[in-house]
């Protein structure tokens, strides 16, 4: 009887112990499979290339240098101290700041964690020397960021830098992780997906501390694809040149196609910073007041001062209020409202032409006012001077013109003539960007078409400029444009005229001043211009933020010209 | 008759070898001459397993009937030699050293008990040969042989080995149930087992309460004492229904899976040869145990009777505490699968089992 109940019960212990051998190897069979592999196989990633970044003659203006970085897997916890200690003896680092590192850098134990990032030559060989005292540490060469320029073009081409939390929620989509190293800004930014490598990797069999015992497989890295940029270095150093140490930015453009020539914002940055990751150059970069990761020329928004003019008088002159002959008497100050508005000089008698010239306030108080807020604001507006240029930047500002509407709805005022008045001179609540400033007189140089600025060239080779050169009519007479071409080119020949500083230059300029008000300090100095003045090859804006006067600019301008003349690039672009 | 210790020696021989792969697996990638040549010497025990196999199968059981007392009191005297003597070895003092090799006294002790018992409650009246344990008091039946029990059992928790320890207290139970004494009095000795659990408890190691602490829950300490029990059970998960073949376990091979040659040989098995080759293993086992019980049962002499039900208990609580700790389902304590773990003592003692049991399916015809 106890016999044949012992023999049930070893019979239940049995089936008992089956079942729980069912349970954990078949039913939950893949969780402790998956928890397997874990254990016992690394990933360590084999960084690609970055594509790298050329001007439009194929210099390369961002590439990759070759960087060696010492990479620990994790081991027992005890163990890993003991190869650290050794290691900060072979590496001369602090016991204490590997421990650290290692600790920050920790995700799990199957991950490798990168102890140090580019790391001398000389110790690279010296670890790898000691490889079997120090166990589970690598050398792993990787690429980093090369600047042969440089802050050369630094707001166009942006930074790299690990990607950030905002970053990886919109990204994590494609394919980013956290750690991988990301565009900032600029075209870096932009053309991130273009340009980004994708990671090979390594996969490896470790035992229990974490030692190797065999490749399991391997992918090959493959590095980003190259950009083509329409910069020309040559020119954008010669910009660079002459703008260091001022506050402001300089555009210039090819006012047929929309193709940037050069885009310099100042004061810049090194983008070495965030290779180096040197926390308090980022922190001073970042704090600093001038914000010289501002890109000016595309986020900055500025009043536009005497510049609005050419909008101004091509409405004016396309709905036929004004015409060439239209003229009013400038005795230095006009009443308008309740308000007296003043002019720089006392101008006489001024046509349209000759008030371009001298920029003379009166006449275009009055023509704004006849011509009326509206249609100046529609004018604006084809002129490309409503919302962002569409440049394949990041960041870029929309420029605003105001109208009675907006007035009305935004602010509950009604709109007086005093603010058609300054709205005619640029002031008011009026702002632009550089780039769109600098798109509008495209439309002047190149007689009627409003272009859109891009930068890429050429992705990987193919040439993409027809997928990105949108042109557009700007619907404006014939006429119009060349009798406001005329007002430039005489801003410029005119013994008074504003922009008189480029008269002697070896190629034909026009242009227009601007010397922009803006509350808290000095007035903003702007100089708008093409050349050579019949068969514009370059549109350019320059902006000077408290330079005082729109003259800083022109000689700004001046200093340019000059110097693209000295190297003969001052007609013949692109080519 | 001769057929049944066939079987006996076959389906042992058959756990043998899957044990001898499953320890070439887990140790051939090792560096070290001493962990390469671990299943050399795992076979070298099991050939000498087998002679003594035959040695026991030939040798009549009544006549270990004749030695017992001196057997008990050898194995008092070897246990308490390891409890002076005894070198350290895993952080515990369970090996007596002879010429060549480390002896376990406590695996013997296993053995012994069983047969100290087996002839304690089959003792017979002079006067009419009727079997005395039926009227046993509870002095005879419960006190005088947990004493007996108790001198050896301490010992062996003093080594520290609580697993055997307690092994041995678990077999006194069993046999209790399966001799002719009342069923009260087994009944009682659960109850005092139930009752000595704090008192174990204060008296333990803080090893041991860790180990018994981490069988309720190993996320306690995962890198600590919970590590062999997580890695144990990924081994063995990770097998899935096939296996992942022969010399592929990665547990074992890469060292995450500790003692995956003695006591967790069970994982390594199941991890390399899957559900499939579990069922099979345990299949195995089943049928041994069911060997003893029908040999018990076609057995009318008390002693040999009792001998092959607690041979059956022994091995039978060893396999199935074993295989419950490596699932996770008991805690760790140092108990080895019987015939499949590597180490000479628990082969070369099983075997003898096994032996015996032979021998009284052949002799019992006699009595």
């Amino acid at each position: 009887m106890r016999i044949k109940v012992f023999h049930f019960l070893s019979i239940a212990v049995f089936i008992f112990l089956a079942l729980s051998l069912l349970n954990t190897q078949v039913i939950q069979g893949d969780k402790y499979r998956d928890l397997s592999d874990k254990n016992c196989i690394r990933l360590i990633p084999q960084a690609g290339s970055r594509g790298n970044i050329l001007d439009r003659r194929g210099n390369i203006l961002v590439g990759n240098k070759i960087s060696y970085d010492l990479v620990i897997l994790p081991q027992d916890p005890g163990e890993s101290e003991v190869t650290l200690l050794a290691l900060s003896k072979v590496i001369d680092v602090s016991f204490a700041e590997l421990k650290k590192r290692f600790r920050s850098g920790y995700i799990g134990p199957t991950a490798p964690v990168t102890l140090l990032k580019n790391i001398d030559i000389k110790k690279a060989v010296l670890v790898e020397e000691m490889k079997f005292d120090l166990d589970g540490v690598m050398v792993q060469p990787s690429t980093l960021r090369a600047y042969p320029y440089s802050r050369l073009a630094s707001h166009v081409i942006g930074y790299i830098n690990e990607i950030d939390r905002w970053r990886l929620t919109k990204l994590a989509d494609y394919g980013y992780k956290t750690r991988d190293m990301v565009g900032f800004g600029g075209i870096e930014e932009k053309y991130d997906y273009y340009l980004r490598q994708e990671d090979g990797g390594l996969s490896v069999e470790v035992d229990h501390r974490g030692r190797f015992m065999r490749v399991l497989g391997f992918r090959p890295g493959s590095s980003g694809k190259d950009l083509q940029l329409t910069l020309d270095i040559r020119i954008q150093k010669i910009v660079e040149d002459n703008l260091a140490g001022k506050k402001g930015c300089v555009v210039i453009m090819a006012p047929d196609s929309g193709q940037i020539f050069a885009l310099a914002s100042s004061p810049d940055f090194d983008p070495n910073v965030f290779i180096r990751k040197s926390n308090s150059l980022i922190e001073d970069l970042v704090s600093d007041p001038g914000a010289p990761l501002v890109n000016r020329a595309i986020s900055g928004l500025y009043p536009a001062g005497s510049t609005f003019k050419l909008a101004v008088a091509a409405a004016g002159l396309d709905t036929a209020r004004i015409n060439r002959n239209t003229s009013f008497k400038c005795a230095g100050n006009i009443e308008i409202g309740q308000r007296q508005f003043n002019c720089m000089h006392v101008h006489g008698q001024q046509n349209v032409v000759q008030a371009l010239a001298h920029s003379c306030n009166i006449f275009f108080y009055r023509a704004g006012i006849l011509t009326g807020p509206q249609q100046i604001h529609d004018y604006a507006v084809r002129l490309g001077l409503a919302g962002p240029t569409g440049i394949e930047l990041p960041y870029e500002s929309g420029s605003f013109i105001p109208d009675p509407f907006w007035k009305k709805i935004y602010r509950f005022q009604n709109w007086y003539n005093g603010d058609t008045a300054n709205l005619s001179i640029g002031q008011g609540e009026l702002l632009v960007t550089p780039l769109s400033l600098c798109r509008m007189t495209a439309v002047f140089a190149n007689k009627g078409k409003l272009v859109t600025p891009y930068l890429v060239k050429a992705i990987d080779g193919q040439d993409v400029s027809s997928a990105h050169s949108k042109i557009s009519s700007a619907h404006l007479k014939e006429n119009t444009i060349s009798v406001i071409r005329q007002g430039l080119r005489e801003a410029v020949t005119d013994p008074s005229g504003t922009a008189g500083a480029l008269a002697n230059l070896p190629v034909e300029v026009a242009g227009k001043t601007g010397t922009a008000q803006a509350p808290g300090g000095a007035a903003h100095g702007w100089f708008i211009g093409f050349w050579p003045f019949k068969q514009p090859e370059y549109v350019i804006c320059v902006f000077l933020e408290r330079a005082g006067a729109g003259t800083a600019s022109v000689s700004l301008c001046a200093d340019i010209i000059r110097s693209m003349a000295m190297d003969g690039l001052v007609e013949g672009a692109g080519k | 008759m001769r057929n049944v210790s066939l079987k006996i020696f076959i389906i042992a021989l058959l756990i043998c070898i899957l044990g001898v792969l499953s320890i070439y697996s887990s140790t051939y990638r090792k560096e070290g001459e001493l962990w390469q040549n671990t299943y050399q010497r795992q076979i070298l025990w099991i050939v000498i397993g087998i002679v003594i196999f035959q040695l026991f199968s030939n040798l009549n059981y009544r006549r270990i009937w004749d030695i017992t007392n001196v057997l008990y009191w050898v194995m008092v005297v070897l246990l308490f030699m390891v409890f002076i003597l005894g070198i350290v070895r895993l952080g515990a003092q369970r090996w007596l050293r002879f010429a060549w090799f480390n002896f376990q006294p406590s695996e013997a002790a296993k053995l012994i008990m069983v047969i100290f018992l087996a002839r304690y409650f089959s003792a017979k009246s002079v006067d009419d040969i009727a079997l005395k344990a039926g009227s046993f008091g509870l002095f005879r039946a419960l006190i005088l042989p947990f004493i007996f029990v108790a001198i050896p059992v301490l010992f062996i928790v003093e080594q520290p080995d609580l697993g055997s320890g307690a092994m041995v207290f678990l077999i006194f139970l069993g046999m209790l149930f399966l001799s002719k004494i009342r069923i009260k009095y087994a009944f009682m000795l659960l109850l005092i087992l139930g009752m000595a659990v704090p008192v174990v408890w204060n008296h333990m190691r803080d090893y041991q309460k860790e180990r018994i602490m981490v069988f309720l829950n190993p996320n306690v300490d995962p890198l600590g004492a919970g590590y062999t029990i997580i890695q144990a059970k990924i081994a063995i998960g990770s097998g899935g229904f096939l296996g992942k073949g022969w010399l592929s376990g990665t547990q074992s091979q890469l060292r995450f899976l500790p003692e995956s040659h003695t006591d967790f040989v069970f994982s390594t098995f199941t991890e390399e040869w899957g559900f499939a080759g579990g069922l099979i293993l345990i299949f195995l086992y089943y049928l041994l145990i069911r060997q003893a019980i029908v040999i018990a049962e076609k057995t009318s002499d008390h002693f040999g009777r009792l001998l092959s039900l607690g041979i059956a208990l022994m091995l039978g609580m060893q396999i199935a505490v074993n295989i419950a700790m490596n699932l996770g389902l008991a805690p760790v304590v140092g108990i080895p699968l019987p015939l499949m773990s590597y180490g000479g003592s628990s082969v070369i003692v099983t075997f003898a089992a096994l032996g015996m049991l032979a021998n009284i399916n052949k002799t019992r015809a006699v009595f």
